[in-house]
């Protein structure tokens, strides 16, 4: 029985982190599972509002109160099969969303009471249903005629693919990596997000029929031409991956990395891959500036820290609370020893024969809000100051990397490079070509995982939508 | 209440034949598995039984479907069919379905039309019945009774896959629902039994075109046109195609809850944080924005569909009349202390106090420690419960509003759960802690629009500075209502639309009950000004208005002022959340937990205040941009809004001209309030009666007086009860105040008593004697020497003591109807009773010393009583569903029984009491102790002695 009083009467808890000294040195996940007992405990603290903040606020607008009372009364496959309804990567969200800026802080009671850990029991949800069996029910799906290919096996690509499977469609998703998963594999560190998570939900997405052909760059290795060719229609879902340059001198110096491949490179290590674009670098020994102050910078600062540092600093340009990554991961850095500078703006990078020996930075305050609501740092006059370093690493985001065949094809880009694809269309996410479909990262720029499976799942209804004619 | 269903022909009930033995019976419309092939299995000769199949080819057309359906229907009722079974079950992926409510609705009528209705029974077996609504469409539509198949499929389904093994169990519980809101449904409009139910159309159609409603629901009222077979045809297509993807989930539905992609919600979640941001940072343009996603929704309601469009030119801003005459014209809408927590009930009335504008009291009572304070209710309301209505809570008032009924649930009470029964709330109400509080559906004192009259002269009476309001709902012919009403001397009517309604109102009244106050609105107004009588009511109109055009499309249809419910409780921190029934309302704004209320609520007056500040501004900007500078100058002005063509094809068909028609005006009238509407009987006696005893109230004096009095004298005490409120306040005349009076007294005699008032009748009385009374002591006896037994002759009228909350009452004879129904603190002692005495009754001691009628003590759940009965048949009389009867044993009982009857010698003089007393060792083992099972017999009179405490903490 659920207690209505349950949110007054037991705090919110989350999961038991590993010890800081532990998280230092290994690439493991930092949470430890919820069990059943905690979850019906903490899902039974959900008021279930009429106005339920949370699905509202999410991306995919998961049906989240529904599948908490689910977990509380310990009806995990009932409730994973609702989970899956609305999200093609659960386990995944459940570990790598920002729950503290959707669900869990749009949740009524995170003002006063402490939200309901969302984020968790969903993992728990998916990780315990996969593991007792379960798997998607394709058994009413009766196949159709349409067959598609999808380009990148991220979050977009798979959402799309899962839609189209569970509609019928033959799919089958190209990607350039030994696995799928895109930056969710390569570019979130293992503590973040296990890499044998993502090896799980392959078997299942297999299972569910789609066709992964991997290690195939399009463009490469199978012309874009022979997809066109051979399916009805193509997605693509390629992400963003050209870094976005700090504009400092010396930026090109020995030293001077970029995040992103940085933990790409991190990651096919651990994974006992190499990547030829992204080699590996160890930052063991060394004192590490991190510039950034998102997600992609707290995993940099993460990362380096479990490879050795000697020491971390993240330098932001506004204040902690106007930071944009997750609250949380903040958090979890700082325990594992990484030290924040705020109101810092680099200004220059020093060099000496040629290698980084630090970065030159001038203290910030903020002024008034710029058009997007974030308020602006100025610079103070004469606050410069020198922070030394051996390794800075630029985690300023991403912006669009189109391929340059896309114009031979007819695929419309806008003034910054991303594939026009509109949501609000009547085939939603439909490029320029009618038999191509974008989405994710590469239609809206660098945003969220949850978003960009959102985005492809979207996009699989227009593509189903455009097949109905 | 039954719902017994007779299945089988019915033949002349004069003509008595072994033909009327062939009828089965069951407990309830609702037929399980069982049933329906128990039925089927019946002797063909008398119960033949032959489907009609509800499935059709879309070539066919549904229109041409229906009209076969019914020839079909007719052929077989003349040929002898006994059970026509109108089926959907043979659905099929190339096949559509008529739905079931129309194919019933059409059926029926052929059957009527041909004379072969009472031949045969419409048994619909059908899909698409799940919710108690969708039964008692059906029900009211024509159909005997229904076997809702899927919805016992999807329970088996379900339990499979839960792991429950008693699926028979579970289906006779949802059967149990499905009756229970049958129940409800049909109570809400005053029916007991299935079988007036059944046929009966307590329906109104809104958004069907005239042909569907005259093929299919012939005779229900439907005002704006809307959607033909082709539209709704094209509804079941989708239907029916989502039915056969089968790899496709089932839908999450919206229709309850906010879901994104459901039904759209218009207090949703954008709308609730954006009005929220807007408060809090008191920022103009963000209010702005929370116009935006109202104003420019996806059609939502009537509203959306009108465009204002005036004939003026604009005029600037400043030549606008200022935002503080229109401050009063902003009522909050009625929330019961209760039902809110006590902060925030507070924090709505200063809110309004300092605008200008008044907030509600609703009907659960309130704290005396604010009157005469800014915390102070401006409007009190008179509702069917009475919970809290005393002479000083009637004074302490500029608007006495008797809710009639209530938008977002008609035809029921207010209703609080047990859980938010805390014991300030109880003793407001005069109630127990923890006791759920439901108010009756009706007012006990009003069946007829003369009733209705009557209560507003008491309340006149009693409070003669106050105008009197009447809440009534949106609902076909409610402009005659209004206009009776009007005619009965109320000031002011409301109307309230079916929007609205905390999250304790029953969903099933939420979704299904009532009607948009745009139609509703528009007919009183309408009805009035071509009656003559607009001008001496002023129109309020309540139900989902959140912004300036809502504001003033309203006023152009004829409102001039409004009543707002939710928004201000949003500004005051509530977050939609719907649980107002749980008491764990997490912002403390709907509960009475301590803790949350302590800790958690922050709701400010002034985040209220701003909301109508700005509201103001908004309006005021409309007002500019239309050149009108006196909002007076909107009000009626159907002629400046017209009617959208409509976004989607069902709304393309929609007619509303209906709501758009302007009157001419009859000389005399006018478009807006101009006067009050005081009553032609001036009540002289009162008048004369606070003349003489004035002094001497105020004094404190102790006063002695007789007069004479005439069955037309009404209401007879309540101007000197309402004269001691007010100057002396809750604790009533502070020395004695003694009348005698000679004759037959008119209806209401010493109706809202205040304490400190005694009033000798010698002679008899009308009705609603010591109604709402709240101290002092009230006696009638006949003329000396009159002939007649005391115990034997009526000398009170119906619903005496309705009500009451203290006070002594002593008649010698007998009552009528409804005695004591809702009394919470009166001690009564008559010598007979009609039906349904000490109803509802939540406290007070109750002695009758002869017959009672039958339904006594339904619902009671407090106080109790003492009923002689010589002859032992009280147990047949009494409603045993609350209460329990018991022996006067013990001797204190038995000592305090002996003790009323001994001062109702003294008051009354009565020859049976002195009868009784003088062999009363004999007599006590004839008398009965009535008690509400929920109270020990032990406790009863320590309750009944103690003194309710009254100690809401003041905010």
């Amino acid at each position: 029985m659920s207690n209505d009083f349950q949110f007054i009467e037991v705090g919110r808890k989350d999961p038991t982190k590993h010890a800081a000294a532990k998280r230092a040195t290994q690439f493991i996940e930092i949470y430890q599972p919820f069990a059943q007992p905690q979850v019906s405990e903490q899902a039974d603290r959900c008021l279930d509002c009429g106005n339920p903040y949370c699905e509202w606020k999410c991306p995919l607008h998961n049906y989240i109160p529904n599948w908490l009372k689910l977990a509380q009364q310990g009806r995990i496959l009932e409730a994973a099969e609702l989970v899956h309804e609305t999200n093609t990567l659960p386990e995944i969200c459940g570990r790598v969303c920002p729950q503290d800026r959707l669900c869990e802080g749009a949740c009524t009671l995170n003002d006063e009471f402490g939200a309901v850990t969302i984020g968790n029991v969903e993992k728990y949800i998916t990780d315990t249903a996969i593991a007792q069996g379960w798997r998607p029910d394709m058994s009413k799906v009766t196949a159709r005629s349409e067959r598609v290919a999808i380009i990148g096996a991220g979050p977009a690509g798979l959402g799309c693919a899962d839609i189209l499977a569970r509609n019928g469609v033959k799919t089958v998703v190209y990607d350039k990596n030994p696995q799928i998963g895109g930056l969710l594999t390569y570019g979130i560190p293992a503590f973040k997000l296990d890499k044998s998570v993502m090896a799980t939900r392959r078997e299942v997405l297999e299972g569910m029929g789609i066709d992964f052909k991997l290690n195939v760059t399009v463009g490469q290795d199978i012309g874009f031409d022979a997809l066109l060719e051979q399916y009805d229609a193509v997605f693509l879902g390629m992400g963003t991956y050209t870094a976005m340059q700090a504009g400092l001198d010396n930026e090109d110096a020995q030293g001077v990395y970029q995040a992103l491949p940085y933990l790409i490179g991190n990651t096919h290590h651990i994974m006992g891959t190499e990547s030829t674009e992204s080699p590996y670098l160890s930052l063991e020994g060394k004192k590490v500036v991190v510039l950034g102050g998102g997600d992609t910078a707290m995993d940099c600062v993460r990362t380096a820290v479990r490879q050795g540092a000697k020491e971390v600093i993240c330098a932001y340009r506004r204040d902690e609370e106007n930071m944009p990554g997750s609250r949380r991961e903040v958090q979890n850095a700082r325990e594992e020893g990484v030290q924040f500078l705020f109101n810092r703006q680099p200004t220059s990078i020093k060099i000496e024969a040629g290698v980084v020996t630090g970065i030159e930075c001038i203290e910030t305050q903020l002024g008034e809000p710029d058009d997007s609501g974030r308020r602006r740092p100025q610079p103070i006059e004469g606050s410069e100051q020198l922070i030394d370093a051996d390794a800075i690493i630029i985690a300023f985001g991403f912006q669009p990397s189109p391929a340059k065949w896309f114009a031979d094809y007819d695929i419309e880009l806008d003034q910054w490079g991303r594939v026009v694809a509109p949501k609000v269309a009547d085939n939603p996410f439909q490029t320029s070509n009618p038999k191509v479909f974008a989405g994710g990262d590469m239609v809206r720029g660098s945003d969220l995982v949850v978003t960009a499976i959102a985005e492809g799942r979207d996009a699989a209804l227009g593509i189903l939508n455009s097949f109905e004619g | 209440m039954s719902l017994a269903t007779c299945i089988g022909r019915e033949q002349n009930l004069f003509n008595e034949t072994m033909g009327h033995a062939y009828r089965v019976m069951f407990d309830s419309p609702v037929l399980l598995f069982s049933d329906f092939n128990q039925l089927l299995a019946l002797d063909s000769t008398y119960y033949r039984a032959n489907t009609v199949d509800l499935n059709y080819d879309l070539a066919e057309g549904l229109e041409t479907a229906i009209k076969r359906v019914c020839d079909e229907a007719e052929r077989l009722a003349r040929t002898g069919t006994t059970l026509l079974i109108l089926s959907d079950r043979a659905t099929s992926k190339n096949k559509q379905v008529i739905p079931a409510a129309m194919a019933v609705g059409a059926v029926q009528r052929v059957l009527v039309d041909q004379s072969l209705r009472c031949d045969t029974n419409i048994i619909v077996e059908t899909a698409s019945a799940r919710d108690p609504h969708h039964f008692a469409v059906l029900l009211g539509f024509g159909a005997t009774a229904i076997y809702p198949y899927l919805a016992y499929e999807s329970i088996s389904a379900l339990s499979l896959k839960h792991g429950v093994t008693e699926t028979q169990k579970l289906m006779l519980n949802f059967r149990q629902g499905i009756d229970k809101g049958l129940r409800k449904i049909m109570s809400k409009m005053g029916i007991s039994t299935v079988g007036s139910y059944r046929c009966s159309q307590q329906f109104e159609a809104i958004g069907l075109s005239t042909d569907v409603v005259e093929l299919c629901f012939k005779g229900v009222i439907s005002r704006i046109e809307g959607a033909n077979f082709d539209l709704l045809e094209k509804d079941q297509q989708v239907l029916q195609k989502l039915a056969f993807q089968k790899h496709q989930p089932l839908p999450q539905g919206g229709l309850l809850k906010y879901v994104e992609g459901g039904e759209y919600h218009c207090f949703n979640p954008d709308v609730v944080n954006t009005l929220q941001a807007c408060l809090r940072d008191k920022d103009y343009p963000t209010y702005k924005r929370f116009t935006q996603l109202v104003d420019d929704r996806t059609i939502a309601t009537l509203r959306d569909l009108f465009v204002v469009k005036g004939d003026k030119d604009a005029i600037t801003i400043d030549q606008v009349e200022g935002a503080d005459t229109l401050y009063p014209r902003f009522d909050s809408a009625a929330m019961s202390i209760g039902a809110l927590s006590p902060e925030a009930h507070e924090a709505l009335a200063v809110a309004m106090n300092r605008l200008g504008g008044r907030s509600n009291s609703g009907e659960g009572g309130e704290d005396p420690s604010r009157f005469n304070s800014v915390r102070n209710s401006a409007i009190k309301q008179i509702a069917s419960g009475r919970f809290g209505v005393t002479a000083h809570y009637l004074v302490n008032a500029e608007v006495l509003q008797i809710k009639v009924a209530q938008g977002a649930k008609p035809g029921e009470g207010g209703q609080l759960p047990g859980d938010k029964v805390s014991v300030e709330i109880a003793a407001l109400r005069n109630a127990r802690p923890g006791v759920t509080l439901i108010s009756p559906p009706p007012h006990h004192d009003i069946y007829s629009i003369e009733d209705l009259a009557q209560l507003i002269f008491d309340l006149k009476q009693i409070n003669p500075k106050a105008l009197i309001s009447v809440k009534l709902v949106s609902e076909p012919g409610v402009g005659t209502i209004a206009t009776g009403v009007a005619k009965a001397y109320a000031d002011m009517i409301t109307i309230s639309g079916y929007d609205g309604g905390t999250g304790a109102s029953p969903i099933t009244s939420v979704k299904y009950a009532g009607s948009p106050w745009e139609l509703g609105l528009a007919e009183v107004h309408q009805s009035l000004v071509a009656n003559g009588l607009r001008h001496k009511i002023r129109l309020q109109v309540d139900g989902g208005l959140k912004t300036g055009a809502d504001v003033i499309k309203a006023a152009l249809l004829g409102a001039e002022s409004f009543g707002f419910g939710t928004v201000p409780m949003i500004a005051l921190g509530c977050k939609y959340l719907r649980i107002c029934h749980l008491n764990n309302c997490a912002t403390g704004v709907a509960t009475q937990n301590k803790q949350l209320r302590d800790n958690h609520y922050h709701g400010l007056p002034e985040r209220v205040m701003t909301y109508f500040e700005f509201m103001a501004q908004e309006i005021r900007e409309y007002m500019a941009a239309l050149g009108v500078s006196e909002f007076e100058q909107l009000v009626g002005r159907s002629d400046w809004l017209s009617a959208l063509e409509g976004v989607t094809e069902k709304q393309q068909q929609l007619d509303l001209s209906a709501i758009l028609f302007k009157p001419d005006i009859p000389a005399g009238c006018a478009l807006t309030w101009q006067e009050t509407n005081p009553t032609s009987d001036q009540g002289e006696l009162n008048q004369t009666i606070i003349a003489a005893a004035k002094e001497a109230v105020e004094q404190g004096e102790t006063f002695k007086a007789c007069f004479n009095i005439n069955n037309t004298d009404r209401s007879v005490g309540a101007g000197l009860s309402g004269h001691i409120a007010t100057t002396v306040g809750l604790q009533g005349a502070k020395a004695p105040v003694n009348l005698r009076f000679n004759g037959s007294a008119g209806q209401s005699f010493g109706v809202w008593n205040a304490p400190g008032l005694n009033m000798e009748l010698c002679g008899d009385a009308n009705d609603y004697v010591g109604k709402g009374m709240s101290g002092g002591k009230l006696t009638v006896y006949p003329p000396l020497g009159s002939m007649f037994q005391s115990e034997r002759s009526v000398i009170l009228g119906n619903t005496c003591l309705y009500g009451a909350s203290g006070g002594k009452l002593f008649a010698a004879g007998k009552a009528g109807e409804r005695f004591a129904v809702r009394n919470s603190g009166a001690i009564a002692v008559v010598e007979g009773l009609g039906d349904n005495g000490c109803e509802y009754m939540t406290g007070g001691i109750v002695v009758v010393l002869g017959k009672t009628g039958v339904n006594f003590g339904a619902g009671m759940t407090g106080g109790f009583a003492y009923v002689f009965d010589r002859f032992g048949h009280f147990n047949r009389r009494v409603n045993t569903e609350m209460v329990d009867t018991h022996k006067v044993s013990s001797p204190i009982q038995q000592q305090h029984l002996k003790g009323l009857i001994e001062e109702h010698l003294n008051e009354t003089g009565s020859e049976h009491a002195k009868m009784l007393l003088n062999d009363f060792e004999n007599w006590i083992d004839c008398f009965v102790l009535i008690k509400p099972k929920n109270v020990a017999l032990n406790d009863l009179l320590r309750l009944e002695q103690s003194q309710p405490e009254l100690s809401v903490v003041a905010g």
